[in-house]
This record gives C-alpha cells, sequence and structure tokens, in this order.
C-alpha cells in the first residue's frame, strides 16, 4: 500500500461526492479546453482560409472598407459596386501581379443562403494554382455553365442524392437551366459552399451589368504591398484592404463573443474549485479523528497534509482527463454552438485537440488541485493528535 | 533489575474554559519499568485519558517532565515527538478507528505506510497470527466483529515493533466473553515482554495488571499492586 492507494480508497468511501466533484472538475476543464482548442483552430483556420485566396489585399468599393472585405471573404454581399474599368485600372498599376475582378451575389433556397460568385476563371486559376475539379473549369466564354463546391453538391442542392458532373440545374431569379461541368474537390474553406458562374453571365443573369464586387489583387513583390496599395487608392471609387487588416478585423469582431465567452469559463472555474474547496474541507471535518488516529500511529503532519492533497490531485486529474475526452467527444456539437453565437467562422474543422493544449489543460487540472488542496492540506496537517482524536467524543 | 521505561516527574495539565482553570491532571509522578502491566483507574473525569495522551506524547504537559525510553520529551519538536511515538509507541483506542475500505491486513499495515517500511509483508503475517485473524486477513471491517476490529486495532498498534502499548478503554465497546479474550492477549503480549499501559474501568481487566494507578480529580490516589485492588474488591 502507498498514499496514492490509500487516498483512492478514501475517496471510495464517499463515491458520490466524489463522482460529482469529478464531474464539477471535468465541466470547467472541458469548457478551456474546447475554447482553447477552438482559439487556436479558429487562427489557423482563419490564416489558412485568407492565405488559400492567394491574394495579397482586396480592392473594394470605397465605404467601410475592412467590414466589406471581411464579407466577401465570409461570402456576404455588400451593397456597393465598382465597375470592369476599375479592375482595368487596377490592372494596369506597377506591382500589381493579378487582378481577379469578382461579382458576388445571394439568394436563399430552403431558408439558407447561398453565395454565388461571378469570377474570371483564367485569373482565379493563376489565383489557386491548387484547384482541382471533377469535371472541368469553365472558360470565360461559355455561357450556362456552373462549377460548384463540393459540400453544396453533396450536401445543400441535392437532399435525396448528390449533385454530379453533367447535372442541369435550374439556376438564377429565372431558373435558366445551367450544366454542372464541375464539382471542386473538397478545400476545407468557405468556396466548398460557393457557386461559381463566369463573370460575364453572373453580370447578365443578376442583372448588374457592368459591375463587380471587389477585385482580388496579388502583388508581385510583397515588400511592396504597402506601396502598391496606395497607388491603387489613388483609383476612384476604390479602396484597398490588406489581408493582415482583414484578419485583425475579423479577430476584433469575434473578439466580444470571445470574451463573453472567456468569462464564462471563468466563472465556472470559480465554481468548480469553491465546489472542490467545500468537499475537501468537508471530508477534513468529517475525518478529524481518524487523522488524530493516524498521528497516534506514527503520521507526521507532513504525511496528512500529503495523504489530503493526493486526493485532491486525484480528483483534478481525474476531472481533467475526463474533461478533455468530454470536449473531444462533443467537439462538433460544441464547434456548432461557438459558430453559432460568433460573427464569423471560417470553413473546416475549428476545434482539432492538439497535444500541447492537451498538456495545458492538464497542467491547469494539477494547478487546480494544488490550489484547492493546500488550505485544506494545512489545516488537517496541523491538527494535534489530541484535538483530532477527542472531537466529537465529548 | 528492569530498566525504567517512563518517568513521568510532577506532570500537571491544566486546561482553561474562559477565566476558569481546570487541572485535568496535578503532579503526577510515577515511574513504569520496561515490561511492566500498569492499569490506571480511575471515575469518569478523573484524568486517565488525560495522562494517557501524556505518556504517549500526544499531547503535552502544562508542567512536569517525562522521559520515555530514557529520552526527556519536553522541549521536542513536533517531527521529534512523531519519531519517539513511532519507534516506541502503540496505541489502541476504545472506538479501533479502523479505516472502513482498508482491509484487515491493510489497516494493520497502515503504520508503515508512515515509518516508511513499507515491505514488510512476513512482519504482518505475523501479526495476524498473534492476534487471531489469519482467516479475516482480507475481510473489511464492516464484515468483523467487535472483538475481531478491536484485535485489529492491537495489531496496527504492534506492527511497529513497539516497546509500550497504550490502550484506551480497549474493552468498552465489547461484551464480557470478549473483553476476556482481549486481556488475554493482553497478558500474552505483555508475557512476551511488551510494556502494556492499560486505561480502564473495568476491574478484571486492571486485576491481570502488575500495578494499578487510581486516580481521583487529576491526581494520583493510590499506586498499588493489582493484589491490593484484589482485596479492596472484595471488601
Amino acid at each position: 500500500m502507498n498514499f496514492v492507494t490509500l487516498a483512492i480508497k478514501n475517496l471510495l468511501r464517499r463515491r458520490g461526492r466524489t463522482i460529482l466533484t469529478i464531474l464539477g472538475v471535468a465541466i470547467a476543464i472541458a469548457v478551456l479546453f474546447s475554447l482553447l482548442s477552438f482559439n487556436s483552430g479558429y487562427e489557423k483556420q482563419l490564416s489558412g482560409e485568407l492565405n488559400s485566396m492567394g491574394i495579397h489585399m482586396l480592392a473594394v468599393p470605397k465605404g467601410c472598407p475592412y467590414e466589406a472585405a471581411s464579407l466577401i471573404i465570409h461570402g456576404g454581399v455588400i451593397p456597393k459596386y465598382m465597375s470592369n474599368s476599375d479592375a482595368e485600372e487596377i490592372k494596369k498599376v506597377d506591382g500589381v501581379e493579378i487582378a481577379s475582378p469578382m461579382l458576388l451575389h445571394q439568394f436563399y433556397k430552403d431558408g439558407r443562403p447561398h453565395i454565388v460568385y461571378g469570377v474570371v476563371m483564367a485569373d482565379m486559376l493563376r489565383l489557386k494554382p491548387y484547384w482541382k475539379v471533377e469535371g472541368r473549369l469553365f472558360s470565360d466564354t461559355e455561357d450556362s455553365v456552373i462549377v460548384i463546391g463540393r459540400n453544396l453538391a453533396e450536401e445543400e442542392m441535392a437532399k435525396e442524392e448528390k449533385l454530379s458532373v453533367g447535372d442541369v440545374l435550374p439556376f438564377g431569379p429565372y431558373k435558366i437551366p445551367f450544366t454542372v461541368v464541375g464539382i471542386l474537390e473538397r478545400t476545407g474553406t468557405q468556396e466548398d459552399e460557393f457557386h461559381f458562374l463566369p463573370l460575364p453571365v453572373a453580370q447578365r443573369i443578376f442583372e448588374k451589368p457592368d459591375q463587380i464586387t471587389a477585385v482580388g489583387i496579388r502583388v508581385g513583390n510583397v515588400s511592396r504591398i504597402s506601396e502598391v496599395a496606395s497607388r491603387l487608392e489613388q483609383i476612384p471609387d476604390v479602396q484597398v484592404v490588406t489581408m493582415t487588416q482583414v484578419m485583425g478585423t475579423i479577430m476584433n469582431l469575434v473578439g466580444s463573443a470571445r470574451t463573453l465567452i472567456i468569462s464564462v469559463i471563468i466563472v465556472a472555474i470559480i465554481i468548480s474549485a469553491v465546489g472542490i474547496i467545500n468537499t475537501l474541507l468537508m471530508s477534513v471535518n468529517e475525518r478529524t479523528r481518524e487523522f488524530g488516529m493516524m498521528k497516534a500511529i506514527g503520521a507526521s503532519g507532513l504525511d496528512i497534509g500529503k495523504l489530503v492533497l493526493i486526493e485532491t490531485l486525484f480528483i483534478t486529474v481525474m476531472g481533467g482527463v475526463i474533461g478533455l475526452l468530454l470536449s473531444t467527444l462533443g467537439s462538433s456539437l460544441i464547434e456548432g454552438f461557438v459558430k453559432g453565437i460568433i460573427p464569423y467562422s471560417p470553413g473546416g474543422k475549428l476545434m482539432t485537440p492538439e497535444p500541447g493544449l492537451v498538456g495545458l489543460c492538464l497542467l491547469f487540472s494539477i494547478i487546480i488541485g494544488f490550489v484547492c488542496g493546500i488550505y485544506p492540506a494545512i489545516k488537517s496537517s496541523r491538527l494535534t493528535p489530541m484535538e483530532a482524536i477527542r472531537s466529537n467524543l465529548e | 533489575m528492569k530498566k525504567e521505561i517512563i518517568s513521568a516527574n510532577g506532570l500537571t495539565k491544566v486546561y482553561h474554559r474562559g477565566s476558569e482553570k481546570i487541572f485535568a491532571l496535578k503532579d503526577a509522578s510515577f515511574e513504569i519499568a520496561e515490561g511492566e502491566y500498569v492499569a490506571i483507574v480511575g471515575p469518569s473525569g478523573s484524568g486517565k485519558t488525560t495522562l494517557l495522551n501524556l505518556l504517549g506524547c500526544l499531547d503535552t504537559p502544562t508542567r512536569g517532565s517525562l522521559r520515555l525510553n530514557g529520552a526527556e520529551t519536553s522541549g521536542l519538536q513536533e517531527k521529534d515527538l512523531v519519531k519517539l511515538r513511532r519507534e516506541n509507541i502503540g496505541f489502541v483506542f476504545q472506538q479501533f478507528f479502523l479505516l472502513p475500505t482498508l482491509t484487515v491486513r491493510e489497516n494493520i499495515a497502515l503504520p508503515l505506510l508512515f515509518s516508511k517500511k513499507n515491505d514488510c509483508k512476513d512482519k504482518v503475517d505475523e501479526i495476524l497470527e498473534q492476534v487471531g485473524l489469519e482467516a479475516r486477513a482480507e475481510h473489511l471491517p464492516s464484515q468483523l466483529s467487535g472483538g475481531e476490529m478491536q484485535r485489529v486495532a492491537i495489531g496496527r498498534a504492534l506492527v511497529n515493533e513497539p516497546k509500550i502499548i497504550l490502550a484506551d478503554e480497549p474493552t468498552g465497546n465489547l461484551d464480557s466473553a470478549t473483553a476476556r479474550k482481549i486481556y488475554e492477549l493482553f497478558q500474552y503480549l505483555n508475557d512476551r515482554g511488551l510494556t502494556m499501559i492499560v486505561v480502564t474501568h473495568n476491574v478484571e481487566l486492571a486485576k491481570t495488571a502488575h500495578k494499578v494507578i487510581h486516580l481521583r480529580d487529576g491526581e494520583i490516589a493510590q499506586e498499588a499492586s493489582s493484589h491490593s485492588l484484589s482485596r479492596k474488591t472484595r471488601r
């Protein structure tokens, strides 16, 4: 027998109370781990999504540029437009390597928003050379053709059976038949949800002749981004937002939601810690005579304190492990909930358990154990054998 | 002549209740030789348990001195008192104080955990045999009778091989037949050289002792051989 065995056997004497305390710690650690995983996954996915756009900056109509840029990346629509000629002007600016004009349109199907991108495919392929497609992409001169994202093909457009290459789809406000010529292979970004049309076709069917929503820009030399941006801003009606600024804007947008979640976690952890301290103090008080007996048969104050501390650490580490399991098992549920309350979320899986975070949460549960166990441990170790044995006897 | 193992000189213990001073023990002086069997008797509140706790270094005297196995205990730090207790004293309580989730074997072995002598399976087996609980080694306290539980507590007191056993009303919770078996066990342990100091109300148990210390109102009223106690009882 050793101190750990003795501590576990002691905890088993109050099974119900021990299980509830472990559960309290588990919930706090699960919430903490979920938030940290989400936070880390969110920044990684967002950064990946912005990088996957293959552009260094976006030219958008003058107004509220950062929010406009964020909405465009997310697949939202802004009620302002530039013209084809603005795109031509942008292409001519020194330092611009690629300028890809795009028109965004949104429509609703089954109560869910669908995003349509009108694009110049030759430019898109230069920006996204990694794109792979089942079927083929379209050329800019084609009409009544459409390429769709993988998720859309599998889930949204056909609830019963998935959409295939070659299928004809009534599309647009006038339900014109479009042939699905290609389905993008999954990218893990918002593109998996989008429809892509040739730009002139999109302008025609959505009745936005000569209008574009944004121009995606890649510069030849990244060290010249700000210089190129200032040149572009000299074009009337055009504002430029770099991807770094977009990332900052989005992180600000989600900041308030994160603050709320962090507050909830702090409250959960405090409640859990108070619960543990309360449980331990009750247990110490109930076992006063037992500790007195232990001292009489040779235990030192340090031995008693060590025993109480091991019991606390067992509770918190068990709670930590169970919390991590709960969080991992329920990650999709938690992810869905958090995605619903934050203003922008990138595509793909946001919660990915990382070994570093697992270690951090386990370390945190050990720290909670020490913090909560130290007072009861000191209290029990300082009991004199006499007062302990005599308690409740007289 | 036998070596003196306990020497108490003017032991006094005062408790305070508000401004009132309560003398739980007054100027108790006596000596106990190695291998002696001593019973401490007296009415409730006479200071028996206080004396036992002082002898076991569970409490410190307000005045007076105590030598235990040659070591002066007054002024010792807690860690030194712990060491002194571990090496010299085995405690037996009226309430047994067994840990309910530990088996008989584990309860007996508990002091070894604190004295860092974990690998002593043979020692525990030997104790189980001495207290007659070999067949109950893997049972939990809830599966034992009162007498068996007290035997476990005695086994626990013996496992560190102490020189002195201090027992506080060891038969107080037992019926007379079971109590008699406990006296026999105490007698057997004393015959093997252990110094036994037993606080008791039980005249039968006191009769088995070599020496009886009578306490009244915190003072030693009489220190006599058990033979004289027998005569007094008969009168």
